[in-house]
């Protein structure tokens, strides 16, 4: 393993000096605002336009290769797309014709399109129900289109082949049934899910742009490579008698990514003459040269490399419209290390005076506020949903160099700033953090922190993070530059991470295993007969007997998996991945004829799926209770705990006041931290007991958070922690239960690192702090030296809530004055106001540390 | 081998008093009765019964274990005799809901130096430490400078958090073990402080000298509106400040937290119509104070 240690004498920058600086800039200009006033106000509208554009292109191109298909429909989509610049804007590319709009693509999940339109999920007026209005005009043409796709279904091949080899009775453990296995693909009845692209890659994957390559060829540059892979195998062709199968693959890919660039080029193109257009009638001498400014950008960028910051960011801007446009579903797309990228454009033009501090500040501004306009349809009914829709646009910033030199830089603070003053949900901001991190720059995060009110930026252990690639044998150069991803997941810049999560749910294991195997919601034996517990003698005992049931799950887990990716590989193929991601790789993708995901990654960790499980601190706290009272201090029976949570407490609150009054995780005290880390690591082990079955090692394990806690708690009946049957159950595996860590922070930071995060992604510790802990320039100092003492005892991943208790209920109570409230919903944050009560009472019952 | 210890609280991530990241230990037992004390269950030494009526369910098995027959539930909650309370705890023991408790526990110094060490971590990367406060630390001098003592021996720094009330000897005990002196001055006037306090402040300022002159020391005045703020008073404190040499003051501006505590334990809080002082007002005393030459915070 290469060591990292840093270079003696890496210049340091005059931190307090930048950071003042940008301090002093005002974002919220009024351009600024109008751009976010005009979005924030407007409603969302579903559009039709690029189902049709794509449903059109398709029909007509129904004897070509898969992959050409799919990049002559992207293309119809980007040339029929309509088209709108928005008053003041700088930063091009509007999603849809409206203000706030969304697409979506009939072809890939028709039914569930038709089932949403029905239901009043989409309707032509606010409702309590509607996620989004359609007019009716606009309704008409997407059910026509969904019902042409609803007849068209591909069959279940996932499912099938899950029957033919696992049995019937695997479909028990999936999410409609008895839900101990959980994740995206597990589900038993998909019918809902499929179109023709199925659902493998819809949802759940999660995609990356690579900027600095992409930039650095421009569009243009990667016509020019795929040509020459062309060239190249029809040179192949001409000399020998046979071409491979894989030449074959090589050439279609690169035809392909050809007519995907020159279709960007094009739309981009469109933009250009718009605004062209829109300059020749503008009165206002100065908006007319932004419009004839815009002209010439959208004509440079992104076939040609950037030439300034303002370049960059429309590059960025176009690609991620793109991606969008190819695959509305497709909501895991971070933004990246963008820190990095821009900054040798914001160093140049300063520099050479092409732009002032003030006109960067404003362009970083329009695009942040660019990027929160991307919507996706959810089609979950807006009362009943766990959050709202999110497109995880995860900005990532700071970080070591592979020589362990901080490379975080002014870009890095402009963008904290710009998250500070415009206080939107998204994008979130992930703070790589290491030890040769200035002190100026950690406090100041802390401070944007506070003033953002909502767990934003997240703070990342640098260290650990690069550490796990080492090992795992990438070369320091790429191990280096990862971005955090998703909800809680985190990839290399160089690999794509797209097969998903498959998780098992810890807190139906052990509500099975209490049962002696049988699931008490379906009525079925589900588990091994690992004993009756009311004659189990220790503790011990039941630990061992929880075990056994999580090892015989995560042998049904890896086998559902490896049939999964059985059917992927083999079935005829419907589905395919984004073309705008893999043209961004296209030095690992064209050389191979495949995409990314299904081979084309420069390593194996780029293809390999996440095990993960929810639930280590209800298991801990459960088992404490358990021990406590039954076993050490012989207050009630085993039978009594068990006819109690089987009543689910009712009649019997005084045992449940007892069993909420014992110790508990996340107060330092070893007597159930001992067994959380006990858990914790078992379980690990079981889940990296067998390696990946496609690439012979040790998967990543995963500890989710976002919104699975409360799936999972759907399913779940009462636990001996006190927790109540059908509740959420707790969220992230290092935070405590609400409102039971009450000793102080530092205790919970010390119960959360006793346990190791060497193998794994996720496991947030969630903190709320309220503001008198962090209302001064000294306790932001104090709480910088407690974040170092998280990361030097080896914690992975922090995030702070700060609020206050009655701003919370008042915001529940009066949720019109507090549209701005933002809190930090597991991996993301969300303005409080769209949060179901719930997840609102969640929020507020956390402890108030220092109150 | 010192005697246990009366604790009615341990503190972790404390940021006020003393700097980094420090724990307070809250020592039982005070000579003064100050009228606006937050922390009325560290008055008395001895353990004290706490009843919390919003979290009683009204199960009765308190009243049936009590070997006094000290405890009756009402429509009110909770009731105490407290002359026939005998503390014995039995009641705490059998509540599930945590209704009734008990201030303040015997430990040793190895029990409560075991829960200072726990934040080591912290303390060394914030320059932080432990803080003895309370009641009033040097009301058990012995107690506390052992536990000074061994905190310093592990590299733990220390703050003393007193209002000076002591025997020299048992004053001078401490500070041989202490870093630092958070101490407190409530007024200059020897009979407003003990209508304020209940007791004279003569001890209290020949202490303040005899302290100034061992240990790094820090004023810190309270700051109660109508009691102790008045311009002239303000001025005499600064006085007595510079008189001994003391460049830092910080004001600790007067809070309602402690009001509920007086309810559970069954005593009269006699400032229940005061407010938080005004910004204004705080404002006003500070810079009085700077006037003086003197480095004044307000801790918020």
């Amino acid at each position: 393993m290469t060591v990292l240690v840093p270079v003696k004498g890496f210049e340091q920058k005059n931190w307090a000096k930048i950071i003042a600086e940008l301090k002093s800039i005002n974002m919220l200009t009024p351009r600024v605002q109008k751009r976010w006033k005009e979005w924030e106000n407007a409603p969302l509208y579903l559009c039709p336009e690029s189902s049709l554009s794509f449903t059109k292109s398709w029909k007509q191109t129904e004897g070509l290769p898969l992959t050409l298909r799919w990049a002559k429909a992207v293309a119809a989509i980007l040339d029929e797309t309509p088209l709108r610049i928005w008053d003041g804007e700088l930063i091009v590319g509007s999603p849809t014709k409206y203000l706030r709009g969304c697409d979506v693509i009939a072809a890939m999940f028709p039914k569930r399109l038709l089932k949403s339109l029905e239901e009043g999920v989409i309707d032509n007026k606010v409702s309590e129900r509607a996620t989004a209005l359609i007019t009716d005009e606009d309704r008409k043409l997407l059910e026509e289109d969904a019902r042409y796709w609803a007849d068209k279904l591909p069959p279940d091949y996932a499912n099938d082949l899950r029957r033919e080899i696992l049995g019937e009775e695997i479909f028990d453990l999936m999410m409609d049934r008895a839900q101990v296995l959980e994740g995206i693909p597990l589900r038993a009845h998909r019918e809902e899910e499929l179109g023709i692209f199925g659902p493998m890659w819809g949802l759940g994957g999660v995609f990356y742009y690579r900027w600095e390559k992409l930039m650095e060829h421009g569009l243009l540059g990667v016509i020019e490579k795929a040509e020459a892979e062309i060239k190249r195998v029809e040179e192949e062709g001409a000399g020998v008698a046979t071409i491979s199968r894989e030449a074959c693959e090589r050439y279609i890919l690169a035809k392909s990514m050809i007519v995907a660039c020159k279709a960007i080029i094009r739309y981009a193109g469109r933009y250009a003459a718009l605004a062209r257009n829109m300059a020749a009638n503008e009165g206002n001498p100065v908006r007319k040269r932004e419009l004839e400014k815009i002209a010439e950008i959208c004509d440079w960028v992104p076939a040609n490399q950037p030439r300034n910051f303002w370049e960059a960011l429309q590059f960025i801007h176009f690609m991620r419209l793109v991606g969008f446009k190819e695959n509305p579903y497709c909501r895991d797309t971070s933004l990246g290390r963008i820190d990095q990228v821009l900054y040798p454009y914001y160093e140049k033009d300063l520099k050479e005076g092409r732009f002032t501090l003030n006109e960067l500040a404003e362009l970083l501004a329009l695009f942040w506020i660019k990027t929160r306009t991307f919507d996706s349809f959810d089609p979950e009914r807006r009362d009943v949903r766990h959050a709202p829709g999110t497109l995880l646009p995860n900005v990532t910033i700071g970080g070591a160099d592979e020589k362990g030199n901080d490379v975080t830089n002014e870009v890095s603070c402009l963008i904290l700033e710009v998250m500070r003053q415009l206080r939107l949900s998204e994008p979130a901001v992930y703070v790589r953090f290491h030890k040769n991190m200035s002190d100026e720059f950690l406090i100041y995060a802390l401070e944007c922190n506070r003033d953002y009110g909502g767990g934003n930026p997240a703070f990342l252990n640098d260290e650990l993070g690069t550490k796990r690639y080492l090992e795992r044998g990438v070369p320091p150069k790429d191990a280096v530059d990862w971005i955090a991803s998703g909800c809680l997941g985190y990839h290399l810049v160089s690999c794509i991470h797209a097969t998903g999560t498959y998780n098992l749910n810890l807190c139906k294991i052990f509500e099975i295993t209490l049962n002696n195997g049988f699931d008490p919601r379906t009525g079925k034996q589900l588990g091994l007969k690992t004993g009756e517990v009311s004659k189990f003698t220790s503790v011990e005992q039941l630990i061992d007997a929880f075990l056994k049931q999580v090892d015989y799950f995560a042998e049904k887990l890896r086998m559902v998996y490896f049939v999964d990716r059985i059917a992927f590989l083999t079935s005829p193929r419907h589905v395919h991945s984004p073309l705008a991601n893999t043209l961004t790789h296209f030095d690992y993708t064209l050389p191979k004829g495949e995409p990314l995901g299904e081979g084309a990654a420069p390593y194996p960790d780029g293809i390999m799926v996440w095990f993960g499980d929810r639930g280590t601190t209800d298991i801990a706290d459960s088992i404490a209770a358990i021990k406590y009272l039954v076993f050490d201090q012989k207050k009630i029976t085993m039978q009594q705990l068990l006819e109690a949570i089987r009543a689910n407490w009712e009649g019997c609150e005084d045992i449940r006041q007892m069993c909420l009054n014992v110790p508990k995780y996340g107060n330092d005290d070893p007597y159930v931290d001992d067994i959380h880390t006990y858990i914790w690591e078992k379980t690990q082990e079981i889940l990296q007991k067998r390696p990946d079955p496609f690439t012979g090692r040790k998967n990543f394990t995963f500890k989710g958070a976002a919104t699975g806690h409360i799936v999972h708690g759907r399913v779940v009946g009462a636990l001996p922690n006190g927790r109540l049957a059908y509740t959420p159950i707790n969220d992230g595996a290092s935070s405590a239960m609400p409102g039971m860590d009450r000793n102080a922070p530092t205790a919970t930071i010390k119960s959360a690192t006793k346990v190791s995060y060497s193998r794994l992604t996720g496991g947030p510790l969630n903190m709320k702090f309220s503001r008198s802990l962090v209302n001064t320039r000294e306790k932001l100092e104090k709480l910088a030296a407690m974040v170092k003492t998280f990361f030097d005892r080896g914690g992975w991943h922090i995030q702070f809530n700060i609020l206050n208790p009655e701003e919370l209920i008042a915001a529940k109570k009066n949720p019109e004055k507090y549209k701005h409230l933002i809190v930090r919903v597991g991996g993301y944050s969300a303005y409080f106001v769209d949060l179901p009560p719930s997840v609102q009472d969640e929020i507020i019952a956390r402890t108030l540390h220092g109150m | 081998m010192v005697a246990e210890g009366v604790i009615f609280n341990i503190q972790r991530y404390s940021l006020d008093d003393g700097p980094g990241i420090r724990t307070i230990v809250f020592l039982k037992g005070c000579p003064l009765k100050c009228l606006w004390c937050a922390n009325p269950e560290g008055q008395k030494h001895t353990p004290e019964v706490a009843h919390r009526d919003s979290l009683c369910n009204k199960c009765m098995r308190c009243v049936q274990v009590c070997p006094m027959k000290a405890i009756s539930v009402d429509a009110e909650g909770i009731r105490i005799n407290r002359d026939l309370c005998s503390v014995c705890g039995e009641c705490a023991k059998v509540c599930n809901r945590e209704a009734l408790g008990i201030y303040g526990k015997s430990m040793t110094v190895e029990e409560v130096f075991e829960e200072v060490i726990k934040d080591v971590d912290f303390y060394k990367k914030s320059n932080g430490g432990v803080t003895a406060s309370g009641g009033e630390p040097l009301f058990q001098s012995e107690f506390t400078a052992a536990l000074f003592k061994k905190c310093l021996e592990a590299g733990i720094g220390t703050v003393l958090e007193t209002s000076g009330y002591a025997e020299e000897d048992n004053l001078k005990k401490v500070l041989s073990y202490t870093d630092l002196v958070l101490y407190d001055l409530k007024c200059a006037d020897p009979k407003l402080h003990i209508q304020l306090t209940g007791v004279s402040n003569n001890l209290i300022l020949k202490n303040l000298s005899i302290a100034s002159n061992l240990v790094p020391l820090i004023i810190r005045v309270p700051v109660i509106p109508n009691c102790n703020d008045s311009q002239q008073e303000v001025e005499a404190m600064a006085q007595i400040i510079i008189q001994n040499g003391i460049d830092k003051v910080e004001l600790m501006p007067y809070h309602r937290f402690g009001m509920g505590k007086y309810k559970m334990l069954d005593r009269n809080y006699f400032l229940e119509e005061l407010e938080r002082p005004s910004d204004g007002l705080l404002q006003k005393v500070k810079e009085i104070f700077e006037s003086y030459g003197l480095a004044c915070k307000i801790v918020a």
